[in-house]
Parts: C-alpha cells; sequence; structure tokens
C-alpha cells in the first residue's frame, strides 16, 4: 500500500473493481472497499481494506451501512457501478449531512426521471416515453414515424430502447420493425424510449469540484456499442466551449457539487445539442483507460481527488492536465465480436496486427464455436486497444476494423 | 498502413510494451493478471520480428521482476520441467508461447550473470537451458533453413529462439554438458528414464547429422547411444525389431550367448535397456532358448540362484512385464534377482498375488494415463514392482511435493518389500490404504487430498498407485500431532515407516518460534548415534528417516526435505561420510558453502549420495536414534561442534533466533511433552 496522507480523506469505494482498487491503492487516500461479501476472502488475501455488504436491495437497513462508514472515520463513498450510485447517495447523506444527495443519485438511477429532470432545466433532449411493455414499444415506433411522416412501407425510422436502471450499452436495444420488438424479453421492461437522431454521439467525462468542472474529456464514438477514441477530433473538439456550457446546465440541473458523470450527447448536423443521458460513476468501456494512455493521469485517483471533501484546489489543479493539448496521442479501442455464425479460434486479422496503432488486445478465445445473436451493445467479446497521433487515421482505422474477423 | 522498417518494427514494439509493462511494474500483486496478458499479447509479436529476440533478452529480467509469471508455473522456476518447454512452444496458446519464451530468454540472462534470481542460481538456469536444448537439438543443430521454410512461421519462430539461445549458451558446450548430465543422472540409476532417453535420442540425430562437428566429447555421447538404439553388432545402426529378429532366426548358439552377454553389459553400463534387448529376451524365451535368461539380465551367482529356484515364476513375470515398451522392467529384474530378496519367504507368493491382481478401475485409470497406454496396466504395474524392487533407490517423486511418500517407497523396497508388496496389493484393488497412528487406524480413503492434490503422473507405476493415498495418511498423521507443538515427525516417522525407525527423535529446530535449539549439543547427539568414532564402532543398519533444512547453491533456505540415513562409512580416501538416500529425482545438488552431494566418486552405491560426515551434520535438523546408549561419554571436542554448528548458521539458519542450551529431543512413546 501507498504511504497514506492522513491529512486528506478516507474514501469508501462502493463496488469490488480489480482496477479501480489497484488505482487506488497505489493513491494517497486512506480507502476501504465496501462489496459484496464473496469477495472477503480475496480483498483479505491480498490486504485489501474491506467491509462487505450486500447491495441488492436497498432498505431500512442502508442507514446501518452509512452509521458503519460514519464509525470507520469514512468522509465520503464513491460508486463504481450503477447499482451502488444510490447507495452513495444514502450514505453520503449521512456521511456528508446533506439530506439532498439521496435524492440527488435517485435522479441518476432512473433514466425517465433524469431526462424530465434535464428537460425542465431547459437542456434539449430527444423525444423520449416510458415503455412498461411490448405493446408501448409498439405504439412509440410508430407514433415516431407517423410524426416523421413516413408513408406505408417506408423503411422506418429506429427508436431506441433503454432498461431502465442498466449501466450504459447493457439493455441499450435499437428497435427498426416491430419483429425486432418481439425479441425484447418481459425482464428488460420498464425501459425508456427514445427517437433516433442522425449525429455525432459522443460521452463526456467530467470531474466535478465545488460545483466546477476540474476535467472534462471529450470521448468520440466511432461507431457506438463499437468503438471510441480520446481525445476526439478537431473537429468534435471545436464545440467544447458549448459542451462545457451544456455540463454546466447539467450542473446546474442536477445540483452537483462533486464527483465524476459521464454523460452522453448527440450532436446534430446544425449543431444542436442533445441530451441522451448521464450516470454518476466511471464509465464503461474502458474509458479512463483510454484517458490514461492519452493523458498520463489515472482516472480512478481522479475520482478519489473529486470526491474527498478535503482536496484542495491546488491538488487538482496540479493532478489534472491542460485538456487535448496535454495529450501524448489518441488512444482509443475497439469491441470485437464474431462476424461468422461458427467459429473456432482467435486470430488478430494481419492488417490489424501490423497496423503501428496497434497497442494489444484482451480479447480471449472463443468458449464456443457457436456465436449467439448479439441482441444489445455492449456484448463484445473483448478489446483492442489503438494508440497514434493523427485522430483521423485513428478514426479510419477504428472504422476498418468493423469489417475484419477477429474470429474464425 | 505506411510500410515500417523491418528493425523499425522491433523498436515500436519495445515502445509498445513500455506502456503495458509499466502499468504491471506497478500494478498491486492481485491487480497483475491483466496487465501480464497485455504485456505477454506485445511480447508474443515482439518475439517474430527481426531483432525481436534480443529485445526480449534484454526486457526479460524486468518482465520477471514486474511480475510477469506471478501466479503461474514459470514464477518458481527452480521447479520447471525441460520437457514441456517445446510442447508448450509449438502447441500453445499465443499467450503461453510468449511466456515461455520470456521465462527462458530471462533464464539465459540469469545463466549469463547479467542479472540475479531470487529462487533460481545461475547454475541451475545453465543446466535448466542445456537440457531443453538438448531435448530440442534438432531444432537448431541439424535443421536445415529448407526444413525451417517448409514448416510456417510459428515453427520458424520457435527455431529461431532456440538458435538464439544456443548461440548464447555455447553451442559445442550444450552437447557436452549434456553428455555429462546425462551420464552423471543414469549413475543414480533413476526408475524414470524416459527423460533420459528422449534425451539420447536427440543426440543420436544430431550425431548422425553433424557428427563431424563433435570432437572428443563423443565418445561418451556414443556409449549412450549405442546402449539404447545399439549395444550389439546385430542391431548396430537401429536396423529395426523385424530385421533384428530375421537376424536372430540365423544365429547359433554362440552367437546368441555373445549377443545375450553384449546386451546385459550395455545394460548394466549404462542402466538403459535398449528394446532390441526386451525383443531378444521375449524371442529367446518364445523360441525355446530359455537357458539364455539368466546371461540375458545379466545375472550374478545370487541372480542365477534365485532363478534356479523360482524359474516358473520368473518367467512369468517376465513374460508378463518385459517387452519393448517396458524395457527398464528387464533391469529390474536384474537387480532384483540379484539383490537375492527372492529368498526371503513371503517375497515370491507376494509376487504371484502380484501376477493375479487386476487393478480397480480408478487405479487401472491412472496406470495407463502415466504409462501412455503403453501397456495393459497391470502388466504396467507389475513391471513397476519389479523396477522398485530392483532399485529401491531409484524412485523419485517427479515434479511433485511429496518426498515423505517417495522416501517411503523407497525404504520399504530395501528393508521391507513384501509390506511395500502388501501395500501395491491394497492400493491396486480398493485404491485405498490403511494405517495405523498410535492405535487408531486411519484408512486414506476416507481423508480429503494431501500435499499432491491430483495422483503424480510422472512418476513410476508403485508411486502412481501409492502415492496419492500416501500423501493423504501422512498429513492425517500430521494433523493428529498438530497440537503437540513439536515437530510431527517425532511421531510419524516411526509410525509411518516401520518399527525400525529410531524411538527418539532429536530436532535442532524450535517448532512454534522457528529458532535454533541446542545447535551444539544435537550434533554432538548426531555423532555419538551415528559417526562410528563415537558410538563404538556401530554401523547403520536399517535405514533411517532424518530431515534436511535444504538450501540452494547460495547456501539460502529453501525448505525442509526428507531423506534417509542409509550408510556412515569411511570412503576410499578414509574420509567419514554419510550415504543418504534423497527421493528428490536428482541428488546431485549444491546446497552452497562447499556442500556439493556427490553421487559418484566418493563410494556410493547406485542412487547413494553422500556428503561427508560434518557437512552433512551441519544441514541436518532432524534424526532418529534408538535412545538405548548410555548418556554419551564420547563426546565430539568443542572445536568440532562449533565449527559444524558454524556452518549451519552460516547456511540454512541464518537470521534464525537461538535457543542455547540441549537439544531438542523427544521419545515417541512418551507423546506430546
Amino acid at each position: 500500500m501507498t504511504e497514506k496522507n492522513p491529512d486528506k480523506g478516507y474514501v469508501a469505494i462502493l463496488g469490488w473493481s480489480l482496477n479501480a482498487i489497484d488505482a487506488i491503492d497505489r493513491f494517497d487516500r486512506r480507502y476501504v472497499i465496501v462489496a459484496p461479501s464473496w469477495a472477503e476472502d480475496y480483498a483479505k488475501a491480498n490486504d485489501i481494506p474491506f467491509i462487505a455488504w450486500d447491495f441488492d436491495r436497498l432498505n431500512e437497513r442502508s442507514h446501518e451501512i452509512a452509521q458503519i462508514l460514519k464509525d470507520e472515520g469514512c468522509d465520503v463513498a464513491i460508486p463504481l457501478f450503477e447499482e451502488t450510485v444510490e447507495w452513495a447517495g444514502a450514505i453520503n447523506s449521512v456521511l456528508l449531512d446533506n439530506a439532498r444527495l439521496l435524492g440527488q443519485s435517485m435522479l441518476f438511477r432512473d433514466k425517465s426521471l433524469m431526462k424530465r429532470r434535464a428537460q425542465l432545466a431547459g437542456i434539449r433532449v430527444g423525444i423520449f416515453e416510458e415503455a412498461d411493455n411490448h405493446a408501448d414499444v409498439v405504439r412509440f415506433l410508430k407514433r415516431v414515424n407517423q410524426t416523421l411522416l413516413k408513408l406505408e412501407g417506408d423503411p422506418d425510422d429506429p427508436i431506441h430502447f433503454k432498461a431502465f436502471d442498466k449501466a450504459g450499452c447493457l439493455g441499450h436495444r435499437t428497435i427498426r420493425t416491430v419483429e425486432d420488438v418481439d425479441s425484447i424479453s418481459n425482464d428488460e421492461f420498464p425501459a425508456l424510449l427514445e427517437s433516433h437522431l442522425d449525429g455525432w454521439e459522443f460521452a463526456v467525462e467530467a470531474w466535478i469540484k465545488d460545483g466546477k468542472i476540474q476535467f472534462l474529456n471529450i470521448s468520440e464514438y466511432v461507431t457506438l456499442g463499437y468503438s471510441v477514441f480520446v481525445p476526439a477530433t478537431p473537429e468534435l473538439e471545436s464545440w467544447r466551449p458549448k459542451i462545457e456550457e451544456e455540463i454546466n446546465k447539467l450542473i446546474k440541473a442536477f445540483d452537483i457539487d462533486f464527483g465524476f458523470i459521464h454523460p452522453e450527447y448527440f450532436v446534430t448536423s446544425d449543431g444542436t445539442m442533445y441530451f441522451g443521458e448521464v450516470a454518476y460513476r466511471p464509465p464503461g468501456f474502458n474509458a479512463l483507460e483510454l484517458i490514461e494512455r492519452a493523458y498520463g493521469f489515472n482516472g480512478y485517483q481522479g475520482i478519489v481527488l473529486a470526491f474527498d471533501p478535503k482536496t484542495t484546489q491546488e491538488e487538482l489543479d496540479a493532478f489534472f492536465p491542460t485538456p487535448v493539448e496535454d495529450a501524448k496521442g489518441h488512444a482509443g479501442c475497439f469491441g470485437a465480436y464474431p462476424r461468422r455464425r461458427v467459429v473456432e479460434r482467435l486470430e488478430i486479422p494481419e492488417e490489424t496486427a501490423k497496423n503501428p496503432y496497434f497497442e494489444f488486445h484482451e480479447l480471449a478465445q472463443p468458449m464456443e464455436q457457436k456465436v449467439t445473436k448479439r441482441t444489445a451493445f455492449g456484448t463484445h467479446w473483448g478489446l483492442v486497444y489503438f494508440f497514434g497521433e493523427d485522430p483521423h487515421q485513428l478514426r479510419d482505422l477504428l472504422k476498418a476494423q468493423e469489417e475484419l474477423d477477429f474470429y474464425v | 498502413m505506411a510500410g515500417t522498417e523491418q528493425g523499425g518494427e522491433a523498436d515500436r514494439l519495445a515502445a509498445t510494451l513500455e506502456g503495458p509493462l509499466t502499468h504491471l511494474q506497478e500494478a498491486r500483486p492481485f491487480a497483475k493478471p491483466r496487465f501480464q496478458a497485455q504485456v505477454l499479447d506485445v511480447a508474443g509479436r515482439l518475439l517474430t520480428v527481426p531483432d525481436g529476440i534480443a529485445r526480449l533478452h534484454a526486457l526479460a529480467p524486468r518482465m520477471d521482476a514486474a511480475g510477469i509469471f506471478a501466479g503461474s508455473d514459470w514464477d518458481a522456476p527452480a521447479n520447471l520441467l525441460p520437457g514441456l518447454v517445446s510442447g508448450t512452444l509449438e502447441h500453445g496458446a499465443p499467450a503461453s508461447v510468449a511466456a515461455e519464451a520470456v521465462s527462458l530468454l530471462r533464464l539465459l540472462a540469469v545463466a549469463k550473470g547479467e542479472t540475479e534470481h531470487p529462487r533460481i542460481h545461475a547454475a541451475a538456469a545453465r543446466r535448466f537451458l542445456t537440457q531443453v536444448l538438448a531435448l530440442n537439438m534438432r531444432r537448431f543443430f541439424g535443421a536445415t533453413d529448407e526444413a525451417a521454410r517448409m514448416a510456417g512461421a510459428q515453427q520458424a519462430t520457435t527455431d529461431a529462439l532456440f538458435r538464439y539461445l544456443a548461440e548464447h549458451v555455447g553451442f559445442q558446450d550444450v552437447l557436452g554438458e549434456l553428455v555429462d548430465e546425462i551420464w552423471r543422472i543414469l549413475r543414480q540409476r533413476p526408475i524414470q528414464v524416459a527423460h533420459a532417453k528422449d534425451m539420447i535420442a536427440q543426440i543420436a540425430i544430431t550425431l548422425s547429422e553433424r557428427g563431424g562437428e563433435i570432437g572428443d566429447r563423443r565418445l561418451g555421447a556414443d556409449r549412450l547411444v549405442s546402449a539404447l538404439f545399439g549395444p550389439t553388432s546385430a542391431c548396430m545402426g537401429d536396423p529395426g525389431l523385424d530385421t533384428y529378429h530375421e537376424r536372430l532366426a540365423v544365429m547359433d548358439e554362440t552367437d546368441l550367448r555373445h549377443e545375450a552377454q553384449g546386451l546385459a553389459r550395455a545394460m548394466h553400463d549404462t542402466g538403459l535397456v535398449s528394446d532390441y534387448h526386451a525383443a531378444f529376451l521375449t524371442w529367446v524365451l518364445e523360441t525355446e532358448h530359455d537357458g539364455m535368461v539368466a546371461d540375458t539380465l545379466g545375472l550374478g551367482t545370487t541372480g542365477r540362484d534365485c532363478m534356479q529356484q523360482h524359474r516358473g515364476l520368473i518367467l512369468e513375470l517376465i513374460r508378463r512385464a518385459v517387452r519393448p515398451e517396458t524395457a527398464q522392467a528387464l533391469y529390474g529384474m536384474s537387480l532384483m534377482l540379484d539383490r537375492g530378496i527372492l529368498h526371503h519367504a513371503p517375497i515370491a507368493p507376494a509376487l504371484r498375488r502380484q501376477l493375479e491382481l487386476a487393478p480397480c478401475p480408478a487405479v487401472a485409470e491412472r496406470l495407463s494415463m502415466a504409462g501412455l497406454h503403453a501397456a495393459d496396466p497391470a502388466d504396467l504395474l507389475l513391471a513397476g514392482c519389479i523396477q522398485v524392487l530392483g532399485l529401491p533407490l531409484g524412485v523419485g517423486q517427479g515434479a511433485n511435493p511429496t518426498c515423505q511418500s517417495a522416501r517411503a517407497i523407497a525404504m520399504w523396497a530395501q528393508n521391507d518389500p513384501d509390506y511395500l508388496l502388501h501395500l501395491v496389493a491394497q492400493g491396486t484393488r480398493i485404491d485405498s490404504v490403511m494405517m495405523h497412528f498410535e492405535g487408531r487406524a486411519i484408512n486414506s480413503a476416507d481423508l480429503p487430498a494431501g500435499l499432491a492434490l491430483g495422483a503424480p503422473l510422472d512418476a513410476d507405476p508403485v508411486s502412481v498407485v501409492l502415492v496419492p493415498h500416501l500423501d493423504r495418511i501422512y498429513a492425517e498423521m500430521g494433523r493428529l500431532c498438530a497440537a503437540r507443538n513439536d515437530d510431527p515427525h517425532i511421531w510419524i516417522n516411526p509410525e509411518f515407516h516401520g518399527w525400525w525407525v529410531g524411538r527418539a527423535c532429536a530436532v535442532a529446530v524450535d517448532v512454534p518460534t522457528g529458532a535454533l535449539a541446542g545447535i551444539e549439543d544435537f550434533i554432538a547427539r548426531f555423532h555419538t548415534a551415528y559417526h562410528p568414532q563415537y558410538n563404538s564402532g556401530e554401523p547403520v543398519i536399517h535405514p533411517q528417516p532424518a530431515g534436511i533444512a535444504a538450501t540452494d547453491a547460495a547456501g539460502r533456505f529453501v525448505g525442509w526435505h526428507a531423506i534417509t540415513i542409509l550408510r556412515v562409512v569411511p570412503d576410499r580416501e578414509g574420509e567419514m561420510r554419510v550415504y543418504f538416500y534423497n527421493p528428490n529425482n536428482d541428488s546431485g545438488q549444491d546446497w552452497g558453502a562447499g556442500a556439493v552431494v556427490s553421487t559418484h566418486g566418493s563410494g556410493e552405491r547406485f542412487g547413494e549420495a553422500s556428503l561427508p560426515f560434518e557437512t552433512f551434520a551441519s544441514r541436518l535438523y532432524l534424526f532418529h536414534e534408538d535412545g538405548m546408549r548410555p548418556a554419551a561419554s564420547n563426546r565430539p571436542a568443542q572445536d568440532i561442534l562449533e565449527r559444524v554448528a558454524g556452518q549451519a548458521r552460516g547456511t540454512w539458519a541464518a537470521g534464525r533466533e537461538e535457543i542455547s542450551g540441549e537439544a531438542i529431543s523427544r521419545l515417541a512413546a512418551t507423546g506430546p511433552s
């Protein structure tokens, strides 16, 4: 364990992620991991400070963990996963003696409430609606396309279907036809339905302290669910001032004083920015690692800084680099998925292997030969990492990966 | 994509490696696996580009220190098996190939003194690489460029790696060292010789392809090759069994007798049995030349006498157990007969029982797997019994942490062979073994697995049957003594091995604290119990279990190790030596600070290891004595005790607390103190 600074905060990490624990263990803040009891033996064997807790249900016992952490001397709780966001809100409302934080966290956890709150605050959102069953989805699909003045027989514009409380790409489907609706299983309801926007989709990672953006990264999606890179191309980065403005609106709308947010946006060709959703936790798709590769700072350690009430502005200024300018290059990753129905083994395509931007991959060997049909985003078989100087070249390279077979 | 230059490719990949490698270095142990995979992915590609191997060679020690092998077998380099290397390189998943290559290259760096490793020293690293190269000699010695071109990229990379290793370890040296190494191992007459045979096969190929370049090391190599592939003129040049049979068919009685003697001579010279030898013996029996069996076995007078008395049994054993696939059983048979143990009444009926014994399905399965399905499981086991009885000290523990079990099997084979056959019969029939501990029955089938989680597959058939049981029983006995706050071997050793184990036990280590306890008194007691000059000239009568504090070549403590004291007698130069059995597969070890265990040339019998008495005493931490001798009046002089104790303190006991006074000595019979 790195020497800990007793003058700084003591953080409770909600959730079990070895990458996060590794980074935080190497940082100067005292910490304790709060995670399900299945991780306890492992934590003990590896000298990881640990408190066992079952996050499955928020109930009358939630006050208990808040008290345990208070007695332990923790200053703040940090959620790692979607499922622990409201726990963090509940715990922090006790630790920081601020009841508002629980309500805030509930907003982050419910995609529909989140959108309404944003809308009320004057943030532009697409057409959306809640769905409780398959019929709702069909109705929304039809209505959206009526609005678009489609004639009978024209291909419908797609809609997006997002399970209410799942993180990121999990539970995110694109619905194009009534048949697509049939493939949704009952347990994915309730869900949020959104109209499709043709435009540029991107995500933002923002570290916030004292209601101010301390560092803002723009992650450019090449293809949603497949590939992303940071920093974005100069074209997207040219929107940065406007994006910061939007983030400040979010900070205000959700009354965010500190922490880390990960919102998604669309920007249409006329420059209108649409808010998609926001999460109060680290992003999936290893965005923090891409940021570390490009900028050299560890995102988890940054999150600890942003949450710790004892962090000073000087520390933050020293920790975070200047966006874009300080990046050593552009880092991207591609989520590979078998394109064939039957695969035998993993084989990195020669084109990829020989490309100077290619760094390494974390693809798994196929466990079975038959490939199940891809139903939602985010079910890739592993990531392939790239790094290079030219963002356009990187973008085209990531795009090109979609046409290659990693499993043969 | 831009066509990068060839050298630039290695530069680029080395630069790419830097990121994951730094992550790996910094990561906490629990987070290393992920970065290991990343590093291995890049390393695997670096391996295939020009100049990549040299880059990896330079980076390998850093990768090792960063934890690239953490959690894998490669993390214990001293336990790696040279025979597995080429299989991994050829058929492993890409990450395993990369890991194996990096492991070889870091061992190269250790062997060349470019770096130090906490768990393997330069000589051992060099020995390992030599053996790996020996087993793959064709890949760098004989292989033509054409062959490599034919074989595809993966093969080309592997060959390039072997060539790189061979160039750096030293081309000529490899063969020379290898020949010396094989002779050194064979002089210990191990039962398991498959590994040595593989290496000899590689030498044979190399000799035939590049014989002219080998020079004066050729003689020793030739002897090995001919013992295995053509010990006599009738099978010289390895003509194949069919041709050989044709040649035998036209031989007269005198030629056949010469053939028998020639085969036997080669066998006794090397301890290896040629397939031709086994085929000859079978042929002799089939063609009713069975008057030649004794010559074919190369028997001495005792053996011939046993042969005469138990002719029917012996021929039956040979028919079942000796064939080209189990050729080594022929050597076991020869030595078993010459030991004269068939004169001991229970042995012949016990062997008859063995002939009829049908292994239960689980045991049959284990035997088949370990014996690579070379023969019927019952026959494999029969061959195994004959070998263990012929070469008791040839039992080795394989790559398993079961030195106690191997030691016990060897001890019974030597001292209580009918008891060993009794245990084998139990284990074979019901896959369980029953023993008693202080009156309490222990049934191995009821116990959880001990140190060896699976049955050993790299051991002889008797070990395959018995070790899983012995290991569990040993562990259970240990559990029963756990509360006694003393070394459990005090009680276990006599109960486990047999009545002949001395009931008094001296221990130099205080178990609860690990402190050195009464070391000088301990050494004095050892002298008065075992040294003929201090014990009124009484020889060691039965093999006695003892415990060694094992150290590496730098004299650093490695762990406690079980051995057997066999004899204490002066060697030809008049120096008093302890001759002992080490269940480790290769007794010739360097224990550091001048304690180099000898296996040949200092009066050792086959399979024995030896050290000068004082050197041995300085590494001993536990021994048994009968406790019936009056308090020793003939204690060694203080300067001897101080000298020996100093050697202990300078090596395995370095850094331990010390408790002065008398050594810990317990009587097994009195139970806990």
